[in-house]
């Protein structure tokens, strides 16, 4: 099916909170949910929503994130017309462009755009964990007659000043917009993600990169102006799971997410998959000795220890007399004979010695990545 | 371009999987979990450099056109390569006449254009991990007319029945019949076989002219000592799935990873499609034990010795023993199943016991049946 929307993924940021862990990948590309990567969320939000052109700009350390999402056949995207196109800064005529801002990113594939000749632009980060129908907003988007459209949800008001924040009148048209106030005035948080008309933020664009002031950001440079303008801005309201992993702790949390039956995260709804790279592995082999509770665990892991409260990616390997409880594996790692795994995240190809005691019951979450899992 | 042709044979009527068989061909029954018994043909093939595979099926073809698609999951090259599906239209209605030689002279054709000098024949509904390079090699060697994989076995009186068994003299088969299970060791044939396109297309025609009802294994019998049949000694894992107790027996000896693992080599992959199932979910009360389980299950309950297909559900209370549960089956609140084969998108909820008694007396549930 086609659509007149094509989607632009931001995808370059570095995400250095999330330390080792994004040392040489970018967070987008950063593992979550025992099987996924990041950007599996928008990127099957998009196959999902029917918008089957998208591009996904990327920065920082984008070698593995190139490669990953160019695999378009894993989100369906490899449809006649469609596909997912990576779009990193590129040496031109006027010299090489490393992306600015946001904004810019998109005005240096300006041409990558005009190409597919949408009649509407979706702007998404490659960071969010979600599921959203961008099909709807879109509806909504034209139902108001708007020029641009931005997802909001409420958040607690004491978390509003880390946001950018709507204020909309009693038809969600938008009043006014503050980039991270220190004195929020609502609690309608943007979640970054926008319907423009192409003709008119391109229009934004061309103006905006003439302009030396500006950082090139759409929350502090594209979205004021227009609002100044007297532009049709609508809010769109979600509801539901959102979550932007900036840091370990909060990586760990939504992991943990996985295991509350109270959360609203449905990872296993048919009707709205999350699809993601197929690994060529057996199922899980769950041993004699094993015993294995309220966890979420992918295919290929070989479990012969205990297993609690835990998040276990593909191929990790649970030796005799291990315990891991409450943490978060990555694909490949490896707990060796009676050491202990508490409340730890385990980074891809990680050994854990027979023995070894990582992580403890209280305080920060422990990350072990490769290099120093043998001290 | 590989110099052999694949072709992935379908069953002949010796071989019966009560019950499972009734809703698709054996090739396209589920497997250990996440994969169909034709994942394995394929992958050895596809492993083996080989990306132009014909894959004969004697019936409802809709699970394996699914399954199969046009061998991307398994590495094919879709333009370069090519994965065909091609089965008898006219001989479904009689058993007796829907042969592998029937299936293979209604398309003879497909074989006859095909550019590659050999064939690789090998069924659909084994498990097994094998380079077919090699054999060429071996083949090329001997200077064989037909080279024949076998696997040699201490087992022959429980395992293996009903397969053909060969006597082989330095290398030379000079004898074929069928493993009734009257001795201990045997060489049992693989049924997979290795000989030129030219001899495999006149050994079809051959077979048809002696008799309708023949198969490639009848005629390779006629010709034991007339052509030159050599054995190829194939040394890893293997199993037929040629019953209900082989299927079940097969399954639970793979519950160990030690086992396991001569047949899931790291640098063999056996592929199948995905499901894009989320990971397998295991609740608080939960309580997994000797256990292979796949993708998108939902476990609340207990499980010891199963093997669970894609999201299979065992509900708190429910405990399910000694079972095959294919995908999507339901095991309801505090159900006990022991010694089974719960069919695809059964509901075992209503009656709270099923049991079998043994391996060889396994309790059945057909598919999408609530019961």
């Amino acid at each position: 099916m086609r659509s007149n929307m094509l989607a632009m993924i931001l995808a370059g940021g570095r995400g250095s909170r999330l330390k080792e862990l994004t040392s040489n990948v970018a967070k987008p590309a950063v593992h979550f949910g025992g099987k996924y990567r990041i950007i599996d969320f928008p990127l099957s939000n998009c196959a999902n929503s029917n918008v089957d052109v998208v591009g996904v700009l990327t920065q920082y350390e984008s070698v593995l994130l190139n490669s990953y999402c160019a695999q378009d056949q894993r989100w369906g995207l490899d449809t006649k017309n469609g596909g997912v196109f990576i779009l990193p800064p590129r040496e031109k005529d006027s010299g090489f462009g490393l992306y600015r801002g946001t904004a810019d990113a998109i005005t240096q594939n300006i041409d990558f755009v005009d190409h597919y000749d949408p009649e509407y632009v979706l702007i998404l980060s490659g960071d969010h964990i979600y599921k959203m129908n961008y099909a709807k907003m879109l509806e909504e988007h034209k139902k108001h007659n708007a020029d641009l459209t931005i997802a909001v949800m409420e958040v607690p008001m004491k978390e509003a000043s880390r946001f950018g924040i709507m204020v909309t009148d009693e038809t969600d048209r938008i009043t006014k917009f503050e980039e991270k106030p220190a004195h929020p005035s609502s609690n309608l948080a943007s979640m970054g993600i926008y319907i423009f008309n192409w003709k008119l933020l391109k229009d934004m664009l061309v103006k905006d990169a003439k302009n030396e002031e500006s950082s090139h950001d759409f929350g502090k440079d594209i979205i004021p102006t227009l609002l100044a303008k007297g532009k049709r801005i609508y809010a769109w309201r979600f509801a539901g799971y959102w979550k932007d992993v900036g840091t370990v702790d909060s990586l760990w949390e939504a992991n943990m997410d996985l295991l509350d039956p109270n959360s609203t995260l449905d990872l296993s709804d048919p009707s709205w998959k999350i699809y993601t790279q197929d690994i060529a592995t057996t199922p899980q082999f769950i041993g004699e000795t094993a015993s294995v509770e309220h966890s979420f665990i992918n295919q290929g892991c070989i479990i012969d220890g205990d297993v609690e409260g835990s998040v276990l990616f593909n191929d990790v390997r649970i030796e005799e007399d291990a315990k891991v409880v409450d943490s978060v594996l990555f694909p490949g790692s490896k707990i060796g004979k009676g050491a202990v795994v508490t409340r730890a995240i385990i980074g891809e190809g990680c050994e854990v010695a027979p023995n070894r005691k990582v992580g403890s019951k209280k305080g920060d979450i422990t990350l072990l990545t490769k290099g120093e899992d043998h001290e | 371009m590989s110099k052999i042709l694949g072709i992935v044979s379908p069953e002949n009527d010796t071989v019966i999987v009560e019950g499972l068989m009734d809703y698709r061909p054996i090739p396209a029954i589920s497997f250990l979990g996440r994969y169909r018994l034709i994942d394995f043909a394929v992958s050895n093939l596809s492993n083996s450099h080989i990306d132009h595979i014909k894959v004969f099926v004697k019936k409802q073809p809709r699970s394996l056109i699914e399954q199969l698609g046009d061998g991307r999951q398994y590495g094919i090259n879709s333009k370069r390569g090519r994965l065909q599906i091609l089965y008898n239209d006219l001989g479904g209605m009689s058993s007796l006449y829907n042969t592998d030689i029937n299936t293979y002279l209604r398309n003879i054709e497909f074989i006859e254009d095909a550019d590659e000098e050999y064939v690789a024949i090998t069924p659909g509904y084994q498990i097994y991990s094998l380079d077919f390079q090699k054999v060429l090699a071996q083949h090329l060697e001997t200077g064989a007319d037909v080279t024949v994989l076998y696997k040699t076995t201490d087992r022959a009186k429980e395992r293996f029945i009903g397969c053909p068994a060969l006597t082989i003299e330095k290398g030379l088969v000079t004898e074929s019949y069928t493993n009734l299970g009257k001795r201990k060791n045997a060489a049992i044939s693989m049924e997979s076989y290795f000989m030129s396109k030219e001899l495999f297309i006149k050994l079809v025609r051959e077979a048809h002219a002696a008799s309708s009802a023949y198969s490639l294994r009848d005629i390779l019998r006629d010709k034991v000592g007339s052509l030159v049949i050599m054995g190829y000694h194939y040394k890893g894992y293997f199993a037929c799935i040629n019953s209900m107790n082989s299927y079940y027996k097969t399954s639970m000896e793979l519950l160990d990873y030690s086992t396991a693992k001569e047949l899931f080599r790291p640098e063999w992959p056996i592929y199948t499609k995905t499901n894009d199932s989320v990971p397998a979910f295991y609740g608080p009360e939960a309580h997994a034990e000797h256990s292979v389980i796949a993708n998108g299950c939902r476990i609340e309950g207990t499980v010891i010795n199963c093997a669970l297909g894609r999201g299979v559900i065992v509900e708190k209370g429910a405990v399910v023993k000694d079972a095959i549960l294919l995908p999507f089956s339901h095991i309801g609140k505090d159900c006990h199943v022991e010694y089974a084969v719960v069919d695809k998108w059964a509901k075992v909820n209503r009656i709270k016991e099923i049991r079998g008694t043994s391996s060889y007396d396994v309790a059945y549930i057909r598919r999408r049946d609530n019961i």
